[in-house]
C-alpha cells in the first residue's frame, strides 16, 4: 500500500505537465538502482515528455467518473460479491427471470454445459481459436463458440447488444438481456457486481454508463486485468463515437441499438483484443519504440517538426505498432492509450495502405468529448512506415496532406531516407547482444517516459502459444506486482519451464525471464548487468529528447 | 488527479467539432447533419460563407496540359464503393472479406481523354452513418459524383432518394452526378431491377448504368465518361462539338447480358 500511495503523490502533477517536480531527472547515475527517482532511470526523456504521466494501470482500473465512482465500492470492500458463487446468483436471478423473454438461457446451465463439453475435447482443440475465420459463421449454439478462450460482450443499460466477440449479436441478445439482469439485481441494492468465479471461468463486469461490458474468461489473467482489457474496449468505443455523443443518444433513446452507429468497426474491437493477447503494450501501458540510431531518430523528428500546420496537434511515424518519432504541439499531452488506439486503428484494416485516409477519431484520454481528424497514410506502400496527422480541423485535409509531401521532402534533404528503411529492416535486437547467458527475454519500462523496451521473442517461444504463454507469465507477474490490496515490489517465480523476476519501482518496472536452470542469486545478480545494457543503448531504445512544434 | 485537460479540440466556429448525434434514420441530412458553422438555413447550398465558391478547395484549374478535378463516390454501406474504385485504379477486384472505408480515402488516378490529361481526385468515403460528418465536408471539393447502390440489396436502393436529398443540400450546384448500380454481376442474388434503376435515374435527371467491380463491366466506362464530361466543361473548345454525358451514356453502356443493349 505505502508503495501504491507514493506513486499517487507522483502522478498529481500539476496541469498534466510531464517534468518531474523533483528537478532530479539531469542525473543520470550509471547504474541504476531502486533509489531512482522518476526521470532518472534508463528511457526518461531528457527534455521532458511526449505522454501524459504514464499512470498506466491504475489509470485503466481506477474509476473514472463520479457517477461511476459511487456505484462501484472501493477495492477490498466488494469482497462479498466477489465471493458470490454461482448458485446463490443463480438462484436470486430465477426470481428476476420470469421477467424475461421465454428465451433467456440460464447462464448457470451454460457455465455447466461448457464444462462438460471441455471435458471430452482435447487441449489442443480448445486453444487459441481467434484465429477461426470470421463471426458471421459462428453459431451460438455450438460447443466451438463455448470453447473460446475468451468471451466479450458490450450491452447497452437497456440490455440491448452492441458487441460480442465471437457470434452475431442478435443471436446473444437473450444472453446478454440475463447479464444485464444480473447487474441491475446487485444494483437495486445498492451493491456492483465485479466479477463471478465459477469453474475456472471468470464472469467480469465493467459497468460505464451508459454502457456495461461483460468478459467470460477461461485465461489465467486476473480479475483487474480482464476488467483492463474490458476498459480498453470501452475507449475504443469512445474513439469512435465520443463520450458526450455516446450519452447523448442514450439519453435520447435508452433503448437504442447502437450498432447501427458502430457498424463497420467490429473489425477494430476485434483488433483490439487479437493485439492485447499477444503485444504487452498493452499489459505495461505504454509504447514501444523502433530500435534505430539517436541521430536518424533525430533527423526524421526533426522533419516531421518543420512540416507542421496550424492545427495539427501530434505527427506520429510508426512501423508496425512500433513508435519511430512523434513531434506534438507545445503543452499537449498524448497519453498512451490513445496512442494504443491509434495504433490499433491503423493495424486494423489495410485499407489505409493505399491512398491517404481522413477520418474523425476521439482521443478519450486526451478529450472525451470531441473529435480530432486523423489524416493517416503509408509513407510508401511496400514499408510499414505510417504517418499520422492529427488535426483539430474537419476542413484541414489538404492543408495536412501538404504536411506529409513537406516531411517526405525533408526526409529525402536530409538524406535520412535510406538510413530509416535500413532501421526497419530490424525492428527488434537479439536478446544475446545483452551477453548475459541464462538471460531469455524481459520488458523494461522506464514509467516517467511511458516507453517500453523488450527483445525479440525467441527459442523456446516460437510457436504463438508459446508466445502467448510467455506473455501470460508476465500477466501473471504483473497483476500480482500490482495488486490493489497487496502491490509486491520484487517477485521471483520458480515455474517448470522458465524463472522469472519482477522489479518494481516508482521508476521503472522490469520484469525478466531466465532459463530454469538458473538460481535465484545468479538472476539478481544479472539484473545489474542488464540495466547496466539497458542504460548503455537507451538512445537507441527509446526516444530521449522528444520534440515539439 | 488528472491535469485540466487540454483545450477542446474545436471546429472552425469555435463550436466544439463533435458532430451532432443522429441517432435516427438513413441519410436524413437536411434535419439533422448540419455542418459546423451553418446556422441552421435550410435553404443554402451547404458552404459555409468564407469557402471560395469555384473552384473547390485544393483542385487546380488547367495548368500544364494536366486538369485535376474532384470525384467522389457515395452511397450505402457494403455497396462496393471500394471495389469499383479499386477495379478502376488498378484493375483487380478485391476478392474476400469486407473491408470497410475508415473515414474518407483519397487517391489520384490520371487519365487520358482526348489527348489531354485529366488528374482525377478521388475520395473514395465510408457509407456508415458515423462519418457522415466528415463525408459533408467534402462534398463541395467534388465536380463528380457517383452514387452507388448494390442490386442485390433492396435498402441500398431505397436509399438512394436519402442520398440524392443529401448531395443537393451539400454538393456543388452543378456537379456531374451518375448514379451506379453496382454488383450487376450477381444475378442470383438481384433484387433491384435494371429498369428500376434505369426509371429513378430518369426521374432525377441523371445517366445511369449498371457496373460491376468483380467483372468490370462498365467500370472504366463510368469514370472515363465522368472525366470527359468535366474536361469538356472546363476547356469549352470553340469547334469541339457540345460533349452530352447523357448521349455518350447511352452510346457507350453494356448490359449484363452478353451482347451491346
Amino acid at each position: 500500500m505505502a508503495a501504491d500511495v507514493h506513486k499517487k503523490k507522483g502522478w498529481e502533477v500539476p496541469n498534466g505537465s510531464l517534468v518531474p517536480a523533483d528537478g532530479q531527472h539531469t542525473e543520470r547515475s550509471e547504474s541504476p538502482t531502486p533509489g531512482l527517482a522518476q526521470g532518472t532511470e534508463p528511457g526518461a526523456g531528457q527534455e521532458g515528455t511526449m505522454f501524459v504521466h504514464a499512470r498506466s494501470y491504475e489509470d485503466l482500473t481506477s474509476p473514472e467518473d463520479a457517477g461511476v465512482t459511487s456505484r462501484i465500492p472501493e477495492e477490498g470492500q466488494g469482497d462479498e460479491v466477489d465471493q458470490t458463487n454461482m448458485e446463490q446468483i443463480s438462484k436470486d436471478f430465477s426470481e428476476l427471470s420470469t421477467q424475461l423473454t421465454g428465451m433467456a438461457l440460464d447462464l448457470e446451465e451454460e457455465m455447466r454445459q461448457s464444462k462438460e463439453d471441455k471435458l471430452d475435447l482435447s487441449p489442443q482443440t480448445c486453444r487459441r481459436d481467434s484465429v477461426l475465420s470470421g463471426k458471421e459463421e459462428e453459431d451460438v449454439t455450438m460447443d466451438a463458440w463455448r470453447m473460446h478462450q475468451k468471451h466479450v460482450f458490450v450491452l447497452s443499460e437497456a440490455g440491448k447488444p452492441v458487441y460480442s466477440r465471437y457470434g452475431s449479436e442478435e443471436a446473444l441478445s437473450s444472453t446478454m438481456g440475463v447479464m444485464m439482469a444480473l447487474v441491475s439485481f446487485l444494483e437495486a441494492e445498492k451493491n456492483a457486481i465485479r466479477s463471478i468465479h465459477a469453474d475456472g471461468y471468470k464472469v467480469v463486469f465493467v459497468r460505464r454508463s451508459p454502457l456495461v461490458l461483460v468478459a467470460v474468461a477461461r485465461t489465467q489473467q486476473s480479475e483487474q486485468e480482464i476488467a483492463h482489457e474490458l476498459l480498453y474496449i470501452y475507449y475504443q468505443i469512445l474513439s469512435l463515437l465520443t463520450w458526450t455523443q455516446l450519452n447523448h443518444i442514450f439519453q435520447q433513446k435508452q433503448n437504442y441499438d447502437l450498432r447501427r452507429l458502430l457498424a463497420g468497426s467490429e473489425r477494430i474491437t476485434d483488433n483490439l483484443l487479437d493485439l492485447m493477447a499477444r503485444d504487452p503494450s498493452f499489459l505495461m501501458g505504454a509504447v514501444r519504440c523502433l530500435p534505430m540510431a539517436a541521430g536518424v531518430r533525430d533527423a526524421v523528428s526533426a522533419s516531421l517538426q518543420q512540416a507542421r500546420a496550424k492545427s495539427l496537434v501530434f505527427s506520429i511515424l510508426l512501423s508496425r505498432n512500433q513508435l519511430v518519432s512523434l513531434v506534438r504541439k507545445k503543452d499537449q499531452f498524448l497519453h498512451p492509450i490513445d496512442l494504443h488506439l491509434l495504433f490499433n486503428l491503423i493495424s486494423s484494416s489495410s485499407s489505409f495502405r493505399e491512398g491517404e485516409a481522413w477520418t474523425p477519431i476521439c482521443l478519450p484520454k486526451f478529450n472525451s468529448s470531441g473529435f480530432f481528424h486523423a489524416h493517416i497514410s503509408y509513407l510508401e506502400q511496400e514499408t510499414d512506415l505510417c504517418l499520422l496527422l492529427v488535426s483539430t480541423d474537419r476542413e484541414d485535409f489538404f492543408t495536412v496532406s501538404d504536411c506529409k509531401r513537406r516531411f517526405q521532402e525533408r526526409l529525402r534533404k536530409r538524406g535520412v531516407y535510406h538510413v530509416l528503411q535500413e532501421a526497419l529492416r530490424t525492428p527488434f535486437y537479439s536478446i544475446s547482444q545483452v551477453g548475459i547467458p541464462d538471460l531469455r527475454h524481459f520488458i523494461y519500462k522506464s514509467k516517467s517516459s511511458g516507453l517500453f523496451t523488450s527483445p525479440e521473442i525467441e527459442a523456446p517461444y516460437v510457436s504463438e502459444e508459446e508466445k502467448e504463454r510467455l506473455l501470460g507469465l508476465y500477466q501473471y507477474l504483473h497483476s500480482r506486482a500490482h495488486n490493489s490490496s497487496h502491490p509486491l515490489k520484487n517477485i521471483y517465480f520458480t515455474g517448470p519451464n522458465e524463472n522469472l523476476l519482477a522489479w518494481v519501482t516508482s521508476a521503472f518496472e522490469l520484469y525478466v525471464c531466465y532459463s530454469p536452470l538458473g538460481t535465484k542469486a545468479g538472476a539478481i545478480s544479472t539484473v545489474n548487468k542488464l540495466m547496466k545494457w539497458i542504460r548503455k543503448e537507451e538512445d537507441r531504445l527509446f526516444i530521449l529528447t522528444p520534440q515539439t512544434y | 488527479p488528472r491535469g485540466s485537460p487540454p483545450p477542446l479540440p474545436r471546429g472552425p466556429s469555435g463550436v466544439p467539432a463533435a458532430p451532432s448525434p443522429r441517432p435516427l434514420g438513413g441519410p436524413r441530412p437536411a434535419v439533422l447533419a448540419i455542418p459546423e458553422g451553418e446556422t441552421g438555413s435550410v435553404h443554402k447550398r451547404g458552404k459555409p460563407a468564407e469557402s471560395p465558391p469555384f473552384p473547390p478547395r485544393g483542385l487546380s484549374c488547367p495548368s500544364g496540359g494536366v486538369f485535376a478535378s474532384g470525384v467522389m463516390l457515395v452511397g450505402d454501406s457494403g455497396v462496393g464503393k471500394t471495389c469499383l474504385l479499386v477495379r478502376f485504379k488498378d484493375g483487380a477486384f478485391l476478392a474476400g472479406s469486407f473491408i470497410s472505408t475508415v473515414g474518407i480515402d483519397f487517391r489520384n488516378k490520371v487519365l487520358n481523354v482526348d489527348g489531354v490529361k485529366v488528374k482525377l481526385q478521388i475520395w473514395d468515403t465510408a457509407g456508415q452513418e458515423r462519418f457522415r460528418s466528415v463525408t459533408h465536408a467534402y462534398y463541395r471539393d467534388a465536380h463528380a459524383l457517383l452514387l452507388l447502390y448494390d442490386v442485390a440489396n433492396k435498402a441500398s436502393f431505397d436509399n438512394i432518394q436519402a442520398w440524392l436529398t443529401e448531395i443537393h443540400e451539400y454538393a456543388q450546384q452543378d456537379v456531374v452526378l451518375m448514379l451506379l448500380g453496382n454488383k450487376a454481376d450477381s444475378t442470383q442474388d438481384r433484387v433491384v431491377k435494371r429498369e428500376d434503376g434505369e426509371k429513378l435515374a430518369k426521374e432525377y435527371g441523371v445517366p445511369f448504368m449498371e457496373t460491376s467491380a468483380k467483372s468490370g463491366l462498365n467500370v472504366d466506362l463510368a469514370f472515363t465518361a465522368i472525366a470527359k464530361e468535366l474536361k469538356h466543361r472546363s476547356m469549352k473548345l470553340p469547334n469541339e462539338p457540345k460533349f452530352k454525358l447523357h448521349d455518350y451514356v447511352k452510346k457507350e453502356v453494356r448490359s449484363t447480358g452478353c451482347c451491346k443493349s
